[in-house]
């Protein structure tokens, strides 16, 4: 009896946490349909679809709110996914499911094509010391089976195909939470464990100073 | 007119022939022994190996089969291989099977036979026993991008406990 309740328990946690065991992190596959139908997002059109984004992420996509990201410049293929994981809710957030929800595919390319059309934030210089974020992102940490971050996110932090986020110009506080929820197994829609394996790796000190190392890039 | 030495058109005659002849018997080799690519022929769609039943999250690493050989399924992706760290009996039939998400990769384990392409629209299949127990490396040895070098793995190779 013990052990099942355990086992409900556990079982009602993975869900909550969107790890439901056997079933996939992301249902998006970037198949040659589903790219160009990114490709085909309208900034115009996904202005307008993204009125009701503008409280939180900012009228030209950079949030005052430091705990909600800026999209202004990030990738089209990234914005994509993270609004059908949302709906999909394999990114688990209730406020952000409840947005997406709505939205069909056309809807989801335009939103992207709109933040992607827009410049990075500026950059917001840090005085602080990133000697471990430097080397990290430019070295990563063979030992640990960290990559450097520059390798996919790109020497000037822009992110690149397929999905890999711009992380330049982001607010540290969400860019740091967002490390920390890969770390806790909390967000958990990158296929393959790919970012929640490096998070683990990381130290709270080296997520806080590489989230400051990335908002110090940007425009 | 351009002047050529008699000695230059000797020595492209001789390179030329050297060419035709190397060519040649490659690919007389490759025809007579009918040599090809060494694993399977079995293609898969990479942009969705996600949400395929064999290479779904849940599916890949380490498994025993009835007759006690080993299968090893593994996604190779940029930059890594998942899952990040395995175990194998040493002395016992392995099979890995492994597949892209992205771009041509290669995987291989040193001091063991184990090397092999693996190519994004393809299964890689490699069937091996390792003898000795041990630690060891496996990376990816095809340039996959500006990653390619942190791109390994850990094996640990246990002695084999069926045969004493």
């Amino acid at each position: 009896m013990k052990r099942y309740i355990v086992m409900v328990l556990g079982v009602q946690l993975l869900l909550g946490a969107g790890m439901v065991p056997g079933a996939p992190s992301s249902l998006v596959a970037f198949t040659p349909q589903i790219r160009s139908l990114i490709a085909s997002g309208d900034p115009a059109r996904g202005k307008d679809k993204a009125a009701g984004c503008v409280s939180c992420h900012g009228a030209q996509g950079i949030a005052e709110n430091a705990a909600f990201p800026s999209l202004a410049g990030q990738r089209a293929d990234y914005l994509y996914k993270q609004l059908r994981d949302y709906k999909d809710e394999k990114r688990v957030n209730p406020l952000m499911a409840a947005f997406a929800q709505p939205l069909n595919e056309e809807d989801m390319a335009d939103i992207a094509a709109w933040y992607a059309s827009q410049p990075l934030p500026p950059a917001k210089p840090a005085d602080d010391d990133l000697g471990a974020a430097t080397t990290l992102v430019r070295r990563g940490d063979g030992k640990r089976l960290i990559p450097a971050c520059a390798a996919c996110h790109a020497a000037n932090g822009r992110g690149q195909a397929v999905a890999v986020p711009a992380l330049a110009g982001q607010n540290a506080a969400h860019l740091g939470q967002t490390l920390q929820a890969y770390k806790r197994g909390t967000r958990a829609n990158d296929v393959y464990s790919v970012m929640r394996n490096i998070a683990r790796a990381l130290s709270g000190e080296e997520i806080a100073q590489l989230a400051k190392y990335y908002e110090s890039l940007g425009e | 007119m351009i002047h050529i030495d008699p000695w230059e058109k000797t020595w492209v005659y001789i390179v030329g022939l050297l060419i035709v002849v190397m060519l040649g018997s490659i690919l007389y080799t490759a025809f007579a022994n009918s040599i090809h690519p060494p694993s399977n022929v079995e293609t898969i769609d990479s942009a969705s190996l996600h949400l395929s039943k064999e290479f779904a999250e849940d599916n890949l690493g380490v498994k025993t089969r009835a007759d006690g050989s080993v299968t090893v399924t593994m996604v190779a992706a940029r930059y890594g291989f998942y899952p990040q760290r395995i175990e194998v009996p040493a002395n016992t039939p392995i099979r890995f099977r492994i597949a892209s998400l992205d771009v041509v990769h290669g995987l291989h384990i040193p001091e063991t036979n184990l090397a092999t392409m693996v190519i994004p629209g393809f299964v890689s299949e490699v069937n091996t026993t390792i003898p000795k127990p041990g630690e060891y490396p496996l990376f990816c040895n095809e340039y996959c991008g500006l990653g390619h070098h942190y791109m390994w793995s850990r094996v640990t190779v246990t002695p084999d406990t069926t045969t004493n």
